[in-house]
């Protein structure tokens, strides 16, 4: 490692190459923070280095992460968002611009953007700007400004665009400068007071449910008003995030099969765990499905281990039955859902250890979501190529020409990767997590996968042990 | 979820054979009461009943015990059943009536547990608006819980004292097949949801009426079986209430008009009101009881409150003898524990 950052390594692993679908054993070497050299191995030179040793990937892109600075520091900061980021392996990350105030004019993201220079951080900040003024729905942000400040999207991430005629003008305006909107979809009128996701969990828990309508709804209204928008503006194009329901993705699969310009991102917490465990389950969600393809009943198979209502678990949207659990696995697999997003959104103590129905929505995810992608990767529920795809070249198509240069193991360039040990294990803790924010239901459990290096335009963004 | 710091496996295929002893440290919900765990209770309530029946119904079997009635929400009838039962047992009863709410700047509750424990409470009763309070109480109470109603989730003690009347009025305490009907607001009932765990744990042919709207829910409950038990749904009251042994209505709240649910309270007394006209579909013997507090003419009709079938005295009277064992049964695992 080089003072100035410039850093210097030979790793030797199995590299998985999205940007070329290459994907083999590996020897790399970096030079003063340029990947100088990289040799795909075979026959001798390849022994022991398989997909179960140390994985290469390209550095990890997060299209939807909450660092809550401006306005609340107490539950995570640019800093120490950004290093969390780096734990987790990720190198870029598209913040969300619902901070206090919100990022609805170039002065907030200037904020953001010094704070986070100031870290020191080499991991790379993008950002997406409010879609309306002070995020209120009604008129629409500095979109133009925002744009030439270098914003990735707009969101108004939190709340959805409620009104479809304020959304019909921001795809429009959006459109026309080249930038996405991105949804969060979810129709208020069904979800007022909502705890869980509606259906069998929620009923006998007695707490007020989510129903998929409520996003499937949002869904179907936000592509009718792309496909009016994309008529007069070619531009327009729609991100739907954190999509979490099998009847939206067949919404969203229509539509690209219609050709309309949408995108949509599914985090790991909607792909991996089920709304089983706000009763106390603790499997997988791929585990908690019989023979037949349905939810099996954890009152009746003895799978409830933990307390109920672990506020860790309450996130918007809710976490859903294990069979929508697995229509997101399928959507990511079969490309109707483009990008894994992590929707890392930490708080304080204060506002998690209260209530279940009283505590905030969110889960502190951006540290273990290659974790959990790499356990849907070794149940075999995400073939390893698309499941680093979904965390690389995915993100980076929905992002654009503005997320910058395309992830890639490119011999020349900065280095931006990460090296995994996936034989390896950790339990994430109170202490061994970098975010604030540590409210995430796998606290305590051993989860696969051990970030060891990652490099950020050719910078040491993190080290492991 | 459990009654107490274990959660027994395959709880609901009770095993024959009653336990020897209670060994749940709290009561926060009846799902994971074995069949002979409510068999002990019912036990125990006939017991305290007999202390009832004494010139001074009074034990000294929670002497020197700390029981604090902690109620977030506004309950007269079971606050001072809770309390009369304390107090029958000779604990030292603490009453806090607390408000709170999502936005008030009130003490949270975690603090307030922290500090009814430091006060010296044994015992916490607590009543909750949000589902699930009583667990964050027990994570940090080190004495036991008794949840005494938490949102819409449970209301262990409701559903005890019911199953203990139904029992007292059924040939050989036996629910076995017995076709028991829960007509009302389930989709915002507590009273219902344990009650789906007791009377499904006792064999009893269960039946959940009310307007589809309130219901919502429950189907996906039903077939999933929870735990391989079975209920039947229905919005048909008449279907509901044909040939019943018993019929549990439910309070109905004038909110659910303006929300939406219900049309009106009118139309929702002659599609589902408990009337004497109604119950001719029922057995001869069936008998009528309701959780209280009673909206007469709404859900039930008054004759019918007042009449020969109701239970709705035996229901407060019970009330009180099944929390005295619920309160004693609690003790005895703090001895227990305390001995160990
Ligand atoms: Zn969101």
């Amino acid at each position: 490692m080089s003072g100035s950052g410039g850093h210097d390594t030979t790793i030797r692993g199995w590299a998985v190459d999205p940007g070329t679908g290459h994907e083999g054993a590996a020897v790399l070497e970096v030079r003063d923070g340029v990947l100088e050299r990289l040799v795909w191995l075979s026959g001798a030179d390849a022994e022991g280095l398989t997909p179960g040793a140390a994985l290469i990937l390209p550095g990890l892109i997060d299209l939807h992460a909450h660092f809550r600075e401006p306005g609340n520091e107490d539950a995570e900061t640019v800093a120490t968002g950004l290093a969390a980021a780096a734990h987790g392996g990720f190198t870029t990350v598209a913040l969300m611009p619902n901070t206090t105030p919100a990022l609805d004019e170039p002065s907030v993201l200037g904020r953001v953007l010094a704070a986070a220079g100031a870290s020191g951080s080499p991991v790379r900040v993008l950002a997406h700007g409010a879609v309306t003024t002070g995020r209120k729905g009604e008129t629409l942000s500095a979109m133009g400004e925002l744009a030439d400040a270098g914003v990735v999207g707009f969101s108004d991430d939190g709340a959805p665009v409620r009104s479809a005629t304020v959304l019909r003008n921001a795809l429009a305006y959006a459109g026309a400068l080249g930038i996405p909107i991105v949804d969060h979809p979810e129709d208020l009128s069904l979800t007022e007071g909502a705890e869980a996701s509606e259906g069998y969990v929620a009923t006998v828990l007695g707490l007020k449910g989510w129903p998929a309508a409520g996003e499937a709804g949002s869904v179907a209204r936000s592509l009718a008003v792309l496909a009016d928008v994309v008529r007069d503006v070619p531009g327009a194009r729609l991100h739907l995030t954190h999509v979490s329901t099998a009847s939206s993705l067949e919404h969203v699969r229509a539509a690209k099969a219609a050709g309309l310009p949408v995108t949509c991102d599914i985090t790991p917490h909607h792909l991996a765990l089920a709304d089983e465990w706000i009763a106390g389950a603790r499997r997988w969600a791929w585990e908690a499905l019989d023979g037949d393809g349905r939810a099996r009943d954890p009152w009746a198979d003895g799978a409830l281990v933990a307390r109920p209502y672990d506020t860790s678990l309450r996130v918007n949207p809710p976490l859903r039955s294990a069979q929508d659990a697995a229509a997101c696995r399928a959507a990511l697999r079969d490309g109707t859902a483009d990008a894994i997003a992590t929707d890392h959104a930490p708080h304080t103590e204060v506002d998690k250890h209260v209530e279940f129905g009283w505590a905030a929505n969110g889960i502190s995810g951006i540290e273990t979501a290659l974790s959990v992608v790499l356990a849907a990767v070794a149940a075999g529920e995400l073939p390893l190529a698309t499941a680093v795809a979904l965390l690389t070249t995915g993100p980076a198509r929905v992002l654009g020409a503005r997320g910058g240069t395309a992830p890639g193991l490119r011999a020349g360039e900065p280095a931006d990767l990460v090296v995994v040990d996936a034989s390896g294990a950790w339990t994430p803790s109170a202490a061994s997590l970098v975010s604030k924010g540590k409210n995430t239901p796998l606290l305590g459990r051993v989860l696969p996968g051990v970030v060891r290096l990652v490099l950020a335009g050719g910078r040491l963004a993190y080290a492991g042990d | 979820m459990s009654a107490g710091s274990e959660r027994p496996e395959g709880a609901i295929e009770a095993p024959a054979a009653a336990p020897a002893h209670w060994a749940h440290r709290h009561l926060l919900d009846v799902d994971a009461l074995t069949r002979p765990d409510i068999e002990l209770v019912m036990r125990t309530a006939d017991e305290m009943h007999d202390v009832l029946e004494r010139p001074i119904p009074k034990v000294p079997a929670l002497r020197g015990l700390g029981v604090t009635i902690l109620f977030y929400e506004a309950s007269t009838r079971t606050r001072v059943s809770f309390e009369v039962a304390a107090k029958n047992l000779s604990a030292d009863v603490v009453n806090i009536a607390a408000a709170s709410s999502s936005v008030s700047k009130g003490e949270s509750l975690v603090d307030t547990v922290r500090t009814v424990e430091a006060l010296g409470a044994d015992m916490l009763v607590i009543r909750h608006s949000v589902s699930g309070a009583p667990y964050l109480a027990a994570e940090i109470f080190s004495g036991s819980v008794l949840n005494g109603g938490d949102g819409w989730h449970a209301h262990p003690s409701q559903a005890l004292l019911d199953l203990y009347t139904l029992r007292s009025r059924l040939p050989g305490g036996l629910l076995e097949g017995r076709k028991v009907v829960i007509l009302g607001d389930v989709l915002h009932s507590r009273v219902a949801r344990s009650n789906v765990w007791t009377l499904t744990a006792m064999g009893a042919d269960l039946w959940i009426c009310g307007p589809s709207t309130l219901l919502r829910g429950f189907e996906a409950w039903a077939a999933r079986g929870a735990a391989g038990r079975r209920f039947t749904v229905t919005s048909d009251a008449g279907a509901a209430l044909q040939d019943a042994d018993a019929v549990m209505a439910l309070r109905i709240q004038k909110e659910r008009m303006a929300s939406g649910l219900l049309p009106s309270l009118r139309e929702y007394a002659a599609r589902y009101g408990l009337t004497n006209e109604r119950l001719r579909a029922a057995r001869p013997d069936a008998i009528v009881m309701h959780p209280g507090p009673m909206n007469e003419g709404v859900e039930i009709a008054a004759d019918v409150a007042a009449g020969p079938r109701s239970m709705v005295t035996d229901q407060v009277h019970n009330g009180v003898a099944v929390r005295m064992a619920l309160l004693y049964l609690l003790a005895g695992t703090r001895r227990t524990e305390a001995g160990a």
